[in-house]
């Protein structure tokens, strides 16, 4: 045992090195002034005052979260049936379903937002055919709209995966036993396939959330500067004005958020799940 | 009466493959109600049409006179205890009993009434709340059961639902289900491959076999009465004989008339005798209507398993001449190679080829660094079609040889005829380092020696029980060894309480109404 113990040293250094320095680095760069040396440490909770009073970055925080939110939602609604149908189908065009929900993902994020930009701007595809319909031009470069609907088409493919994986290892057994007893095909679903795979919903959540609240490429193609997102702040404080300390308050301050809210979705699964048990 | 379930004509098909091959069946009410037979003959499949979960290709289902085949499972009278059980995971025990009753829109009060009440009736009315993953398999077993009869179905169908349980508490299931079954009194189909679950808990047994129906009837006829060698191999232990039916009421088997009890045969025709293992005795030789020699004694608890053999199997013995050759050593091509003297009949001396003296005489060259095999490229004889000892030499490419001798005989083959059954085998040549090496002597023993044994009536192999040997395969010397092969002869087994000295001659007495005459299967 002591010796295949010994294999990991290589995955634990790595992992102090890549993971847990950078946190602490933020966490140091959160807690203390611009302009210290080695010698001279000064700490501080300004960074994080100067961000909770101040109304615009209170206003973009919320902006985030309610985008990322209604991403998720959108990505439910659209991905659960599609999850649904696909785990119904033959086992070989399951396999051409997968590979077709997972080829986008072949190609980086950026290439296929900036695909969406060509599309999406003034005199592009979409505005052209608008035009054609007599309903535009319209501007949608710009809206949170065309945000929101980036994101979905970028973050769709984990939740559908997500919620596939959870659905295709059901065992057929459980809806022939619903059958047997009575439940039609409605009944069966709300009462035996879908809480049985919530579990698969609730990771899609966290697997689409997270990145849609953190997420700066997207608002920043696709919103050109007047959809701002909070993710957009932090590269801003890192990147334009080097001031590495707010922006690394504000990533914390990001993470907290987030791990609370993850904290509560799982939270209030397992009560649904106690819940349904006790009625 | 009327039946309350009637299969008619159902065939299955799967890909091709016909599963059920037209059953017709009729099942009443309050019947306990077994289908019995190994996997793959149908059973299930026959279950699941009536549950409603597979569509048969042909024939017609009647459930209480109406025809069902395009009434879904959800509409059906029947509710299932599935094979491993299906409890939603999702839901306690009690939500998993009052699902059926929650999807039919039953009042709240009444729901916990009649849940509460088949807890009781399955004992786990102190289970209510516990989550269905945390219970044991007995316990999850009771459960599913429960989930089936709140519904209060008029057929209940149990799929093999105590195959995933131990021995002791498939015993205790087993009653339990014979007394849920009778308190509440619908039908049971129940669905399994154990023949003493079938013979212990059924009114009625049916019999399957290759999606066909062999047998219906009651424990009782289907275990005295078999109509064929499948059921009673299938449904207990039995002695089964070959035998001809001379004459209404007398049979002949083992060269010997007995009188019977059964009719309707035609004259000489070949029957499968059947006499059950608790219906033979051991009484002295002399007293006996056949008589054996007693090879094995087991204590079963109640009673002793004796077999006894009325008449030997065939036997040959060859003679194993083992040699302790060194290979051949070929120094500057680092070469090994060795080979054994083999015997040849004359007929085969004209189909001889090279292949074939290699594999007789199991010549081989090997690299001595590398171990790996080397070709042989020549095989040089001058072999005559006389009786006669003739050299055969083998050399590889880098020239390393070695010579044995072909004996040429008359006929090597030995041969044993009794009872239109044959057996024959060869003498043979072994090197000491090849039988130490052999992992599975006997067998090993009967490729060397080509030993073979067919039954002469029906022109199909019989398998050769015994090999038996003179010598210590891991201290064996240079020499000549006798081999024995043998094939199993007439046994049978016999129930008794009363013991017998093991290799002492006995007689077996049995009553007319002992013996069960069966045609000889004209199906598979």
């Amino acid at each position: 045992m002591k010796k295949f113990a010994r294999m990991a040293y290589p995955y634990a250094i790595w992992a102090i090195v890549m993971i847990v320095l950078p946190m602490l680095m933020i966490l140091f760069y959160a807690f203390s002034t611009q302009g210290n040396d080695v010698v001279q440490v000064r700490l501080t909770l300004d960074n994080f005052i100067y961000f909770l009073t101040e109304p615009v970055l209170l206003k973009v925080l919320a902006t985030s979260f309610k985008i990322a939110l209604i991403t998720t939602v959108i990505c439910v609604l659209i991905g659960y049936p599609a999850a649904y149908f696909m785990a119904k189908l033959g086992n070989k065009y399951q396999n051409l379903m997968m590979l077709l929900i997972t080829l986008p993902t072949w190609i980086n994020m950026l290439v296929r937002t900036y695909a969406w930009l060509g599309m999406l701007q003034s005199g592009g595809l979409f505005d052209t055919v608008l035009g054609y319909l007599g309903i535009g031009p319209k501007q949608m470069i710009g809206t949170e709209g065309a945000v929101i609907f980036v994101m979905v088409y970028n973050f769709l493919p984990f939740m559908i995966l997500q919620i596939y994986s959870q659905l295709i290892k059901m065992d057929t057994s459980y809806l022939e036993a619903a059958a047997d007893l009575g439940a039609d095909r409605v009944q069966s679903f709300w009462r035996v396939t879908f809480p049985l795979s919530l579990p698969g919903v609730i990771s899609g959540i966290t697997l689409v959330f997270l990145p849609a609240a953190s997420t700066f490429q997207i608002s920043q193609l696709i919103g050109q500067g007047s959809v701002q997102l909070i993710g957009n702040v932090i590269e801003n404080y890192f990147l334009t004005t080097g001031d590495w300390n707010k922006g690394s308050a504000i990533s914390l301050i990001m993470a907290v958020i987030i791990i609370i809210s993850m904290y509560l979705t799982k939270k209030a699964d397992k009560e649904s799940a106690g819940k349904r048990r006790a009625v | 009466m009327k039946p309350l379930i009637q299969f008619k004509n159902i065939v299955k098909e799967f890909d091709g493959q016909i599963v059920l091959k037209g059953i017709n069946l009729d099942i009443y009410e309050n019947e306990f109600v077994t289908l019995l037979g190994p996997s793959g003959c149908g059973k299930t499949t026959l279950l699941r049409i009536l549950g409603g979960f597979l569509d048969q290709t042909q024939g017609e289902v009647y459930f209480d006179g109406q025809e069902i085949t395009n009434v879904p499972a959800y509409r059906r009278e029947v509710n299932t205890v599935f094979q491993k059980y299906a409890l939603f995971p999702h839901m306690d025990v009690f939500d998993n009993v009052a699902f059926g009753l929650k999807i039919k829109k039953i009042s709240k009060d009444i729901i916990e009434q009649k849940v509460n009440r088949m807890l009781k009736l399955v004992n786990l009315e102190e289970y209510a709340h516990r989550d269905v993953k945390e219970m044991s398999g007995g316990q999850q077993q009771r459960v599913a059961i429960a989930r089936a009869l709140v519904n209060e179905p008029k057929v209940l169908l149990l799929d093999e639902p105590l195959g995933a349980l131990d021995l002791k508490l498939r015993k205790e299931m087993q009653k339990e289900l014979k007394r849920i079954q009778q308190e509440v009194g619908i039908t049971f189909i129940f669905v399994t491959h154990d023949q003493e679950e079938a013979l212990t808990m059924s009114d009625k047994i049916v019999v399957m076999k290759e999606g066909e129906i062999q047998q219906v009837g009651t424990p009782t006829d289907i275990y005295n009465e078999p109509v064929n060698e499948y059921v009673a191999n299938f449904i207990g232990e039995s002695n089964i004989i070959e035998g001809v039916m001379l004459k209404d009421y007398q049979v002949m088997f083992e060269d010997k008339k007995f009188e019977c009890v059964d009719f309707g045969f035609k004259e000489n025709e070949k029957v499968d005798v059947v006499i059950r293992p608790e219906d033979l005795d051991i009484v002295p030789k002399s007293k006996g209507k056949l008589k054996g020699i007693v090879k094995s004694v087991l204590f079963k608890g109640v009673h002793y398993e004796i077999v006894v053999e009325t008449r030997p199997g065939t036997s040959i013995t060859v003679t194993m001449d083992v040699k302790d050759d060194k290979p051949v050593v070929n120094e500057s091509a680092k070469e090994l190679m060795s080979a054994n003297n083999f015997n040849l009949d004359i007929e085969d001396v004209k189909e001889l080829t090279d292949a074939e003296i290699i594999a007789r005489a199991d010549a081989q060259a090997w690299s001595s660094e590398t171990d790996e095999l080397i070709s042989i490229v020549k095989v040089s004889h001058d072999i005559q079609p006389h009786k006669g000892t003739y050299p055969v030499t083998f050399t590889t490419a880098a020239g390393t040889s070695c010579t044995v001798n072909m004996i040429v005989k008359d006929q090597n083959r030995v041969e044993s005829k009794e009872y239109a059954e044959e057996i024959f085998a060869e003498d043979f040549f072994k090197k000491v380092d090849e039988i130490q090496d052999s992992v599975a002597l006997e067998t090993d023993l009967k490729i060397w020696a080509n030993a073979q044994a067919w039954d002469l009536d029906e022109d199909i192999p019989v398998e050769i029980t015994t090999v038996d040997y003179d010598f210590d395969p891991e201290n064996i010397t240079p020499g000549q060894y006798q081999v024995t092969f043998k094939t199993t002869g007439y046994e049978y087994k016999v129930h008794t309480t009363d013991y017998a000295e093991v290799d002492t001659m006995v007689g077996l007495s049995f009553n007319p109404e002992d013996i069960h005459i069966m045609s000889k299967e004209t199906f598979s």
